[in-house]
């Protein structure tokens, strides 16, 4: 099947695309072929590109280290777009609606979101720092394999949690209780920018959950047997 | 979409005035099924099974228990409770919803029972469509905005943690809200707490 086509089908692959690091211009390349120009294998593409259709991973096929590798390429990529591009861009809607508005109400709002910003900052360094070289090392077989650290890596799966019920109690607010008037054109650019951040959140701990811990779980086994 | 049938639950240890009772509901309009049971305890037990929608008391299995008739209701906020007026208890109003006695005429009973019905029923729509808390939960919101921990909110309002934890979650439940902050900015919202009170 053409990438293009399935792009057209749905665009939230476009995103999926970018975390890859695949540029957008895929011409009439098949998705086999796009795969091999990237060194990124079928299987592991495939699963992937399900998690954004809304299917669950297949992972008839076991993932190679190498996939495991790209697998975290493509994480760290995904933390870029938090980091750089949607926390920001829900931070200066907020910033402006605190502005347009006098509720006071907003002024929490911001107060609770940059706190929330900060917390997830912090949990992103910590993935960035620590979870992610230890898998690498982990993959490549070096240093020893302490298996404390691995399995707290799981609890930051309950940590990717926390940070998706903030952000629904920030939906819920701007949603049912908040009181502003008018300001439809920010008030739904906001909107959509809290939406697709839950939406590649969401596939963001999918990921974590279904691919990457099982994966670094059965090589400690490996390891250890 | 037919009614349920309605569960009511006769506590009243006299067999005379419990079938008497029996006899008059099988014999109304009412869609009823009936329970009956002799002590609180077993009326704590019936509550586990079954949602009970009225509960016809002899008022004299409250006395000296009104701690627990209390912790039933908040436990089970959609019961009645209708008390058979024995012109021995003054206050009983405190605990029932409305009261009768032996000597009302049958129809005026089924009447006062069908009312405590209908309110019933209303409540219980009103509070699945909206976010409208409690009393206590509202209490335990303020407590939480303010920063008090689920002990001191506890000592405050005379309940156990155990009570605290359970009204914050129905709070969680009614609101969609889950994080302390996200709760302030709730109460602020709908007025509960004034913003001046909260420290920014």
């Amino acid at each position: 099947m053409k990438m293009a086509d399935l792009i057209d089908a749905n665009p939230n692959l476009l995103l999926m695309l970018q975390h890859f690091n695949i540029d957008f211009r895929v011409s009439d390349q098949t998705v086999l072929q796009l795969c091999t120009g990237h060194g990124i294998s079928e299987n592991l593409f495939i699963s992937i590109a399900n998690l954004y259709n809304g299917l669950e991973a297949n992972v008839r096929i076991p993932f190679t280290r190498e996939d495991m590798m790209h697998v975290i390429d493509f994480l760290k990529h995904s933390h870029h777009y938090y980091r750089s591009d949607k926390y920001p861009q829900i931070s200066s809607y907020i910033r402006q609606l605190q502005e347009n508005h006098s509720a006071k109400e907003l002024k929490l709002l911001e107060k609770f979101f940059n706190e929330y910003f900060t917390e997830v900052i912090e949990h992103l360094d910590y993935e960035d720092n620590v979870a992610f070289p230890y898998f690498i090392a982990l993959l490549k077989n070096e240093g020893s394999t302490d298996r404390q650290e691995l399995y707290s890596s799981i609890e930051y799966g309950e940590h990717h949690t926390d940070i998706e019920l903030k952000l629904k109690d920030l939906k819920h607010l701007l949603l049912k209780y908040v009181k502003i008037e008018n300001d439809l054109d920010l008030r739904r650019k906001l909107f959509f920018a809290l939406y697709e951040l839950e939406f590649d959140l969401y596939i963001h701990s999918l990921i974590e959950e279904t691919i990457l811990i099982p994966a670094g779980v059965n090589i400690e086994r490996e390891q250890h047997a | 979409m037919p009614k349920p049938s309605l569960h009511i639950a006769i506590l009243e240890p006299s067999r005379i005035i419990c079938e008497g009772l029996q006899t008059i509901l099988y014999q109304s309009d009412l869609d009823c099924r009936i329970h009956r049971i002799e002590t609180l305890e077993e009326l704590t037990e019936l509550l586990e099974t079954v949602t009970v929608n009225i509960l016809i008391t002899n008022p004299l299995q409250f006395v000296n228990r009104e701690k627990e008739v209390r912790k039933i209701r908040r436990q089970y906020p959609s019961i009645s409770i209708a008390g058979i007026d024995y012109g021995i208890i003054q206050k009983q109003s405190m605990l029932t919803d409305l009261s009768f006695t032996l000597y009302d005429s049958s129809e005026h009973i089924i009447h006062l029972l069908s009312k405590l019905d209908k309110q019933n029923r209303s409540y219980t729509m009103q509070k699945n469509e909206d976010d409208n808390l409690t009393k206590r939960e509202i209490e335990v919101l303020t407590g939480l905005v303010n920063g008090l921990m689920n002990k001191e909110i506890a000592d405050s309002l005379n309940i156990s943690i155990h009570t605290v934890v359970r009204h914050r979650k129905n709070i969680t439940m009614k609101t969609g809200i889950r994080s302390q902050s996200g709760l302030t900015i709730y109460a602020i919202s709908k007025k509960i707490v004034a913003i001046e009170d909260i420290e920014i």
